[in-house]
């Protein structure tokens, strides 16, 4: 009997060594040292949406640039992504009646809303599944920040869209959109791709490039 | 000798958290001894670790069905092998002739099926797209690009994969004929699993994805050529691989007649809601007419 009492009064110092990670509160940014984190309670609603929205552009401007390797990874936050995916899907709406002729068979908005977080959630998932050592949201919220580039070639696309078209502006929009496919792609897999085991980094940034580029389809294809 | 063990396992409470683990597991070492010397002892306990060493119930495994974990095993493969299994699916004479049961069948993947599936759906919205752009090429209405093809490509290749090998698996299972006892040892250990089977079959979709590019080219002599080599190829990879297991069934040929049909199926349907001209010139009705018999 002595040994079941020990067993069990065993397991909760073996597991210690398992926990891993960091509790951050996503959006508070590095303290700074002289401040102290109450200060939050009292500061101005100003102060806050700064600060947050720093974090947020911050972010931005390291998709751009993916320099730092794991400058997105300290501190997932979801508003990125929501910012994109929300503009994304109102852009590309389709303005249809499914029976009518007029308007064009693009997706609804929550058809694209469910694509990107789906989207995202499943290829986490793979990689999660493949063993890679990343957190869930870690991994959304860098496949969200990443989808940047798509955007903005989304947004050079329907300023194009406003002339008249023909095969060269179509060109245009197609080179537009795979460069925003391949910046995307690069920018996920250079923040992701170390999180995965060797031997299977092509399974996890396959996923990946399939993600990107049905959202870049769906870019190209917008015509409306 | 017991003192002696307790002894031990007061000492680990003292071990800083980098040592816990390797701790731990000489912790459960020395239990496991004391547990197994124990049952000598205690007659109840005594089913209780040979229901843990061998596991008869697949649901639990060492992992609980609704972890991380359990699937983990599942997408246990590494690029160059889904590359090979590719590869066999396409071109059999390329990998050894008892691929399908070392491999395989002793590690079936999800990756490959789940994301062969995937990239094919996305594969014919887009191509379809691009066919039925092509199709009004010439004409002056306004094209538009439906994205609805998206659902109606998935409902179909999801069922496909799913429902077709459970069928199979389940024919499989049910017609074997066992004609005296040795045969049926070596039919209980040939006869394929589901999860082998559901491998099997999403891999063997892989041609269809370079097949439904080419579908965009708007000739219909090639399209329906290319429907009679997809299925052919693909249809009769799956029977080399699944050869032994059917010899062993009463329905020999209706089973091989339906694996083929039903990849004849899915090819001439694709083609035909995704790519084909829906009216148009007479030379395709003929194509199809000489197709038939």
């Amino acid at each position: 009997m002595t040994t079941f009492d020990s067993k069990y009064d065993m397991y909760p110092a073996g597991d210690v060594g398992v926990i891993e990670g960091e509790m951050n509160i996503p959006g508070r940014g590095v303290p700074s040292g002289d401040n102290m984190e109450f200060n939050t309670l009292d500061e101005p609603i100003k102060e806050t949406f700064s600060r947050d929205l720093k974090a947020v552009g911050n972010k931005f401007y390291h998709v751009l640039i993916p320099r730092e390797k794991t400058s997105l990874l300290k501190e997932w936050d979801l508003w990125g992504p929501l910012l994109l995916c929300t503009f994304m899907a109102t852009i590309l709406q389709g303005s249809s009646e499914p029976t009518s002729n007029t308007g064009d068979g693009g997706p609804e908005f929550a058809e694209v809303f469910v694509l990107v977080w789906i989207g995202a959630a499943v290829v986490t998932l793979n990689s999660k599944l493949l063993g890679g050592n990343m957190s869930f949201f870690q991994s959304v919220c860098v496949l969200g920040y990443c989808l940047l580039p798509v955007a903005l070639a989304l947004v050079i696309c329907r300023i194009i869209l406003f002339s008249t078209q023909n095969t060269f502006l179509f060109f245009l929009r197609f080179v537009i959109s795979m460069v925003g496919f391949m910046w995307a792609t690069f920018a996920a897999t250079k923040f992701l791709g170390d999180s995965q085991p060797e031997g299977k980094k092509g399974l996890a940034v396959y996923p990946i490039c399939l993600f990107y580029f049905i959202l870049s389809w769906l870019v190209l294809s917008h015509t409306a | 000798m017991s003192n002696v063990n307790t002894g031990e396992l007061l000492n680990f409470q003292d071990y800083s958290p980098e040592h816990n683990r390797s701790a731990r597991i000489d912790v459960e070492a020395v239990h496991t001894n004391q547990y197994n010397n124990a049952n000598t002892s205690y007659d109840y306990v005594e089913p209780k670790p040979v229901v843990d060493d061998e596991e008869p119930i697949p649901k639990t495994g060492n992992h609980n069905f609704w972890t991380i974990e359990y699937y983990q095993k599942y997408f246990d493969v590494h690029t160059n092998e889904v590359v090979e299994r590719i590869v066999s699916s396409v071109l059999p004479q390329k990998v050894s002739r008892n691929y399908f049961d070392e491999r395989i069948k002793g590690k079936p993947d999800l990756y490959g099926p789940i994301w062969i599936s995937v990239t094919l759906i996305f594969t014919i919205a887009v191509s379809g797209n691009i066919a039925s752009y092509l199709q009004n090429a010439n004409k002056t209405i306004h094209w538009k690009y439906d994205f609805h093809l998206v659902s109606y490509a998935s409902t179909a290749i999801f069922c496909y994969v799913w429902l077709v090998p459970l069928a199979l698996w389940a024919a499989l299972k049910w017609t074997t004929n066992p004609d005296n006892q040795d045969q049926m040892e070596t039919q209980t250990s040939t006869s394929p699993t589901m999860m082998s089977l559901f491998c099997l079959y999403g891999y063997s979709l892989s041609i269809y994805i370079p097949v439904a590019i080419l579908w965009t080219i708007q000739v219909s002599w090639l399209q329906w050529l290319l429907v009679l080599l997809g299925a052919f190829v693909s249809g009769a990879v799956l029977i080399f691989w699944l050869l032994p297991a059917l010899r062993k069934s009463k329905y020999f040929l209706i089973l091989v007649g339906c694996i083929l049909a039903f990849h004849f199926l899915l090819a001439a349907g694709f083609m035909l809601y995704f790519f084909h001209v829906p009216e148009t010139e007479p030379s395709a009705e003929i194509v199809v007419t000489t197709l038939k018999p």
